[in-house]
């Protein structure tokens, strides 16, 4: 065979069989390196490859070459793949064209494909490779521009749906994950301890997993967590590394599912068994495991801030929840609105819709509380003999509050008017709207424009009409809510130039005011009170705040409070409320425990969950 | 008015940082693979915490704004009291 000129080669295969002799996997590994920079020695190599094994013409002998490697036993099904592997290692050395990084990236493909139980740790490095390859390609738009102008040329019936490079690769790593999980030797499932090549499944897991999350695939990875639940040994059972790991990614594609307690739960045991030195894994972890609890009511310490590890992520969290304690919701808006400059750290760090999301039910709680302190009824002083009506407050005083909050906004936008962007407050100026939401901004929408007009309170300039409403159409000024007298110049139209014919209408332009001013106390209550209303409704069906509302005469009450008091027993503490609730069910879908120690029994069946019957009434009772 | 309070907070407690910060911060948006396999209980960040006396005081559960005197608070007393003596 080929004896002269290559002793490298010779050298190289002979130590491989050895390490198959010994089945040495991680040996093995280390063996088969591809990852440039390679050492002269494997630079030699290369070079006898390409003088005894020529692309093309020795193909075959080569193979043959590899296939003298493994064992020739009867029961060595599981190394039929490898001569192949080698094949194909061989050629990806000896073909490689480092400039050409599609080609490394199939090739790896292909090594990649093909393996059994000790080529685990090889397959596992190659995996890292192409997930470092791919995820390098991703950052380069001008070599994937080549890719997809290749793809697009070559297989033209694949443009269904466009696969990105590095997602091309998660699906790779998942076989590999797929075949780490599914090995039947030894014990498998959850009573199972790693063998085999389950011993890979983590390490697999995290690698597929970090490249779903590069390429923003995280929906493919709910079947990966579903199996793992199903088919996997607990994950107490795997080394520290692969655990903090997993559990990141489990965390925060919990979170990304709005899973914040359960993700939560992941995200501190991450950071819990993390490596106290692992700073920049512990910062990482951190970025999610702060907002998981912020949305949940619990912020950061003082102490957790000064960490290390925590260094600038206080400038970025404490204002938020500065906010939230505030009350402030147009503030709250602002600090997250799309053209803050706030808002692009967290945006990439894909948090921003998150917080904005969920927070501001928190600031509406913090509000409505600070009414509540400063303008509602706490009850009869303490040790009164009177029995009388509950602590309540007015929502009118919550829309009072409110609409000083808008106008408190409007100004500081005219204050600022040139720094500002163009409509940055603009939630300030919704309590002006006699449409829609008074406290949302919505842009308005050009498919409906004119549809406002049909019913709109806006006049014609027609000389008729404006000798008839001068004084509305063009006042002289207003009172704002603060009660400040606003001028306008003179012969302006304050509600802009109307621009369609309402001469068909028979228009008072007082109506719509005497509605809000004088029926309000009637018991018809303005579009804001029934906005705020729903905000209080939301509050109460999630818990935050404790006890009723009444729609005619609109109040928010709080029933048994002689006990604990008004403020206790209507705005509960937020994390307690959460906790208490989603406590209940302490699992993480996708961490696998070890099985209770009675397993078997009918209380594993039920999932060790205890049913609570004190509120059941017996049979017939009414 | 709105940002008066945060304003006044912020540049004393990030005074000192603030020479070296921004480029440690910016390019860590990877989960960055650990050096070492395996580690023992006492190596985790949960252990050393302990050790160092801190007391593992990580979270803030009650931060309700009781301050009356707080300048947001005061003013949103006198906007729904108008005729509350310290307005």
């Amino acid at each position: 065979m080929a004896t002269q000129g290559a002793p490298v080669l010779d050298r190289f295969l002979s130590g491989i069989s050895d390490i198959i002799r010994n089945r040495d996997g991680s040996k093995l590994q280390d063996f088969l390196q591809i990852e440039p920079p390679l050492s002269d020695i494997y630079r030699q190599m290369v070079e006898e490859l390409r003088r005894q094994y020529p692309n093309g013409s020795k193909e075959a002998d080569l193979l043959r070459r590899c296939e003298g490697l493994v064992p020739r036993t009867k029961n060595g099904s599981s190394w039929t793949a490898f001569p192949t592997f080698m094949k194909l290692y061989f050629t990806f050395l000896r073909d490689v064209n480092v400039d050409n990084l599609l080609e490394t990236y199939n090739l790896l493909k292909g090594l990649v494909n093909q393996y059994g139980v000790i080529v685990l740790p090889t397959v596992l490095y190659l995996s890292k490779v192409l997930a470092k390859l791919a995820m390098g390609l991703d950052r380069r738009p001008e070599l994937i521009a080549h890719l997809l102008r290749m793809e697009g040329h070559s297989d033209q019936d694949e443009s269904i749906e466009k696969v990105t490079l590095v997602e091309k690769s998660a699906n790779v790593v998942r076989e590999a994950f797929i075949k780490c999980l599914t090995d039947r030797s030894g014990t498998p499932g959850v009573h199972g301890k790693p063998e085999g090549k389950r011993v890979g499944i983590y390490l697999m897991a995290n690698l597929c997993l970090k490249l779903l999350f590069q390429c923003g695939k995280l929906r493919n990875a709910e079947q990966m967590f579903s199996s793992i639940s199903a088919q996997s040994p607990p994950l107490k059972y795997f080394p520290a590394s692969q655990r903090v790991t997993y559990l990141y990614y489990l965390g925060r594609y919990l979170f990304s599912n709005n899973l914040f307690y359960p993700a939560q739960i992941a995200l501190q045991s991450a950071y819990d068994t993390c490596h106290h030195q692992a700073l920049s894994q512990k910062r990482v972890i951190l970025t999610y495991l702060i907002p998981c609890n912020i949305i949940m009511g619990r912020f950061p310490s003082l102490e957790l801030l000064q960490r290390p590890e925590a260094e600038g992520l206080a400038d970025k969290f404490v204002p938020i929840c500065r906010l939230i304690v505030r009350g402030d919701y147009i503030a709250f808006r602002e600090h997250l609105a799309i053209d803050s400059p706030a808002t692009e750290w967290f945006a990439r760090k894909g948090i921003l819709l998150a917080l904005r999301n969920r927070c501001e039910i928190l600031v509406w709680r913090a509000l409505a509380r600070k009414v509540f302190i400063h303008g509602g009824f706490h009850g009869e002083p303490q040790g009164s003999a009177q029995r009388g009506p509950p602590p309540f407050l007015y929502l009118h005083k919550l829309e009072t509050a409110v609409r000083w909050l808008q106008s408190q906004h409007a100004q500081s936008l005219h204050g600022a008017l040139s720094f500002a962007p163009s409509g940055q407050p603009r939630d300030a100026q919704d309590g002006r709207n006699e449409f829609g939401s008074p406290l949302v901004y919505k842009l308005p929408d050009p498919d409906f424009a004119g549809v406002d007009e049909v019913d709109g309170p806006e006049t014609k300039p027609d000389p008729d009409l404006m000798s008839k409403y001068e004084d509305f159409l063009t006042p002289d000024g207003s009172f704002d809510v603060m009660g400040q007298w606003q001028s306008n110049p003179p012969g302006v139209l304050v509600d802009g130039q109307p621009d369609a014919d309402y001469s068909q209408y028979e228009l008072d332009p007082y109506t719509h005011r005497g509605e809000l001013d004088s029926e309000t106390e009637q018991g018809k209550p303005t579009p804001m009170i029934r906005e705020l209303e729903s905000i209080l409704a939301s509050l109460l069906t999630q818990g935050l705040m404790r006890g009723y509302l009444t729609h005619k005469n609109p109040r928010f009450a709080i029933p048994g409070a002689r006990l604990r008091g008004a403020l206790p027993t209507g705005f509960p503490n937020v994390w307690q409320t959460i906790s208490a609730r989603e406590s209940e069910d302490d699992r993480v879908p996708g961490w696998v425990q070890p099985p209770p120690p009675m397993a078997g029994s009918g209380l594993a069946a039920g999932g060790g969950r205890v049913v609570n019957l004190s509120g059941a009434r017996p049979v017939g009772v009414q | 008015m709105s940002n008066s309070t945060q304003s006044h907070d912020k540049p004393e407690a990030s005074q000192q940082p603030q020479q070296q910060k921004p480029p440690v911060l910016e390019e860590d948006d990877e989960f960055e693979d650990f050096p070492v396999e395996d580690w023992p209980q006492e190596e985790t960040e949960q252990a050393s915490g302990s050790a160092n006396g801190a007391n593992g005081h990580l979270w803030e559960e009650s931060w309700d704004d009781d301050d009356a005197a707080e300048d947001f608070s005061k003013q949103l007393k006198c906007v729904l009291d108008p005729s509350s003596s310290r307005c």
